[in-house]
């Protein structure tokens, strides 16, 4: 799948400030139609009324987590392409291995740069 | 029963078995009666004082425990320390945040102002940075309620110390209340295990290695 900078971009994340970093840091490499959604339950119902190019989700969130969220678009046939990174403060081996066999496509740790980002998002669209 | 008595008591019986063919005369019932009574008497004596000694051991233990107990000001801790903690708490999630948000949007006044007129442009971005510098005093408020929660945690720590040593209690194996218990099986299930802290955890590099396969040892011992 090839980076196009217009697709649009959902991040997921119940903190607004981390949203709002997210943004600003997506817009900066040049993505400028990002949405975004509160909890895993919220991103699935706009992902299923809305094609997105990139999932960018945190994975503690009330009700259902981004790793539940995962679970449920790698479940889901006409969502199951969608690329995905998980980016959270939970940086416990369990958790990256319980992510990768879910299908995640790279994970970010909390705190984290631009440039991780950026990298991040090219290693997910160059595979 | 002292051993005095029971040997009185003792020869008393042997002599009434050796006479049990023959009548027991009354003068050995009444010298019987008089040992037994005697030696009850002075048993129950000595039953009574250790009975005594125990209760008021018993009594005198709750009476420490009362003082310990009104020494570890629950309702103190419950109605004002640990709320009042929470409050601080609270403002900290509160002024970090407001901080956060003044930043953000003085990095984006920034970064969409336009530089056309070089020195608005620059009285722009001076006054921003101004702001930014303002906002960032939160964090000299915020270390200073952060010393008030700890000290509030030592407090506590040291009022249930003491206490746990003057009650001489040893911790349950393996207790936790139905909310503990009901907390760790919802961050088992969400594997929500929260931010790591330093040493915990792995970093960004480990966590590339784990996500492109580098590490299979570790995917196969989870199998």
């Amino acid at each position: 799948m090839a980076l196009d900078a217009t697709m649009p971009i959902l991040v997921v994340d119940d903190y607004k400030t981390m949203i709002r970093i997210i943004r600003n840091l997506l817009k900066q490499l040049g993505f400028d139609d990002v949405d975004e959604a509160a909890d895993g339950s919220e991103a699935l119902t706009k992902m299923r009324a809305k094609k997105y190019g990139l999932v960018i989700s945190d994975w503690n969130m009330e009700p259902m987590t981004g790793y539940e969220l995962l679970k449920e678009v790698r479940g889901d046939t006409s969502l199951s392409k969608t690329p995905f990174i998980m980016v959270t403060a939970e940086s416990k081996t369990e958790n990256v291995i319980a992510a990768k066999k879910a299908g995640v496509d790279n994970y970010i740790v909390k705190p984290f740069n631009a440039q991780t980002l950026k990298s991040k998002i090219d290693a997910v669209f160059a595979e | 029963m002292p051993l005095v008595e029971i040997k009185q008591l003792d020869q008393i019986v042997s002599v009434l078995r050796e006479k049990r063919s023959s009548d027991v005369s009354l003068t050995d019932m009444v010298s019987l009666v008089e040992v037994t009574t005697e030696s009850l008497h002075t048993f129950f004596e000595s039953l009574d004082k250790a009975v005594f000694r125990e209760l008021k051991e018993i009594a005198d233990y709750i009476g420490r425990m009362r003082e310990e107990i009104g020494a570890l000001q629950a309702n103190d801790m419950s109605r004002a320390r640990i709320p009042a903690a929470g409050q601080e708490l609270d403002a900290i999630v509160k002024s970090t945040e407001d901080a956060s948000n003044t930043i953000m949007e003085c990095a984006e006044a920034v970064m969409a102002a336009e530089a056309i007129d070089l020195k608005s442009y620059r009285a722009f971005v001076e006054d921003r940075m101004m702001v930014l510098f303002e906002a960032c005093s939160f964090q000299d408020l915020t270390g200073q309620r952060i010393s008030k929660v700890v000290s509030t945690l030592k407090m506590i720590e040291s009022r249930v110390n003491r206490f746990a040593e003057a009650a001489r209690v040893r911790d349950a194996a393996d207790f936790r209340d139905a909310r503990e218990i009901a907390e760790e099986e919802h961050r088992k299930l969400k594997l929500v295990n929260g931010p790591a802290l330093a040493g915990q955890g792995n970093p960004q590099d480990v966590i590339d290695e784990l996500i492109s396969g580098a590490m299979p040892d570790v995917f196969a011992d989870t199998k």
